[in-house]
């Protein structure tokens, strides 16, 4: 192959820049965001590995005074140091904080949509995210609200199991006791409130009278351990549906990890359908990166269980390596 | 005109739209300039591989899970090799994701 991966994604990256260059102008962006919004693409790309340290330009026609070019050799020192450019990592917290609930429809499985709307409601999000102009993560994360609105569903559920808990007599019939318990802690103590779900506070211990327990964990359990607030109690602990979240990097489904708290709930079984024999196999042999084709398919046919396709113009992400293709011949065996 | 958005989620893409949130969060740029970016890169995309790239690559492997939704195959393959001239990749996994080429609107 003539051109090598590297100079392909360089013109890609000039034939952008001069194209947007008008548009730039036309919404008073200037020259100098164009030139930092390439300088950046450049570096990542290079920390990424995409393109190589040595990027050689055909003559480049320029018409304004020519830009200072940085030297992509050294890291990006930015423009003068008017603000302390965050760091992707700064800005986007890492992954366990932003994964959506299974519920939730985050599309972003597999592939949602049409063509028009094929990454995940890229679109929408760009809008959404950056128009708040709060440090969202980049479209592919799935926006946080709808986990985190569900939260205090979470938690108000642990207010009354943490009720019921607190209980440090063995009863007969556990259930209506502790029903009674919190009905009498609801009317007894006003700083319950209506149950609220930020209340993570051990309620008031002045509770009228002693139910007997028999079940669970020995009551004195809590009094060894200084109750530290029912953060593990919730259903969806971070980074068990990472899955849902993007396709592409390799991470595993996280093992539901919430056990050791909950001793009388039954579990969901949520995870049952997840890919875990997949996801073994990745953690073991990737770590890093999941191979990817991203391509267009002229014709896909099936005889019994032999599958056959023909793609074209694809980009492979194969063993941390770029391989672009014209076309491809897939013959796979179900 | 609409894009194939596919390629965002490449190397290339993803690095561009790392670098279009950070610069739309330090108000370098409005949204709808980043939108216009993407689009921009989901044509030069398509067109640079339709002519600069011109090789060919065979895929042979074990068909783990196929899906066809909304006008796009997706499938999943174990124990895979990718061969052309210079390439012979075996990989335990691969993920192909493929748009109709039909549908490119012109």
């Amino acid at each position: 192959m003539a051109t090598n991966v590297s100079a392909v994604y360089i013109q890609v990256v000039d034939d952008v820049i001069s194209k947007i260059r008008d548009e730039f102008i036309n919404f008073g962006a200037g020259e100098s965001a164009l030139a930092e919004l390439q300088a950046m693409w450049e570096m990542k790309m290079m920390q990424a590995g995409a393109i190589s340290g040595n990027i050689e330009r055909p003559a480049p026609q320029k018409n304004v005074a020519p830009t200072p070019v940085h030297d992509l050799n050294v890291p990006y020192e930015g423009p003068i140091e008017e603000y302390e450019t965050p760091t992707a990592d700064m800005l986007f917290p890492p992954t366990p904080i932003q994964t959506p609930l299974p519920g939730t429809d985050s599309g972003m499985y597999n592939i949602p949509t049409g063509p028009s709307d094929y990454a995940p409601s890229p679109i929408a999000d760009i809008r959404n995210s950056l128009d708040l102009k709060t440090g969202r993560p980049s479209p592919y994360m799935q926006p946080p609200s709808p986990w985190m609105n569900q939260r205090p569903l979470g938690v108000d559920v642990n207010v009354a199991y943490v009720d019921g808990r607190q209980e440090t007599d063995r009863g007969s019939s556990q259930q209506a006791m502790t029903q009674n318990v919190v009905n009498q802690l609801h009317k007894g103590s006003p700083k319950h409130g209506q149950g609220s779900g930020t209340s993570k506070v051990i309620p008031d211990r002045g509770r009228p009278a002693l139910l007997p327990q028999s079940d669970g964990v020995q009551d004195d359990y809590d009094d060894l351990f200084p109750f530290q607030g029912v953060a593990t109690e919730d259903y969806n602990t971070p980074g068990d549906h990472v899955e849902l979240r993007t396709p592409t990097p390799a991470v595993a489904t996280p093992k539901p990890n919430k056990d050791e708290a909950e001793d009388d709930e039954p579990s969901l079984n949520e995870d049952d359908d997840d890919d875990d024999e997949l996801d073994d196999d990745q953690d073991d042999d990737e770590p890093n990166t999941q191979h990817l084709v991203l391509a267009l398919f002229d014709k896909v046919t099936r005889t019994k269980s032999r599958w056959k396709c023909t793609l074209k113009d694809g980009i492979m992400h194969l063993n941390n390596r770029d391989i672009l293709f014209n076309k491809a011949n897939g013959e796979f065996e179900f | 005109m609409s894009t194939f958005e596919l390629y965002r989620r490449s190397r290339i893409g993803m690095c561009l739209t790392e670098t279009l949130d950070e610069m739309v969060t330090n108000e370098r740029l409005s949204p709808d300039l980043a939108i216009q970016v993407l689009m921009q890169f989901d044509r030069s995309m398509t067109d640079a591989l339709e002519n600069q790239v011109k090789s060919k690559v065979s895929i042979k492997g074990h068909l783990h899970t196929y899906r066809f939704c909304d006008n796009v195959w997706t499938f999943i393959l174990k124990d895979a090799t990718f061969k052309s001239e210079e390439l012979n990749e075996p990989v335990k996994r691969v993920k192909i994701v493929a748009c109709d080429s039909k549908l490119l609107s012109q």
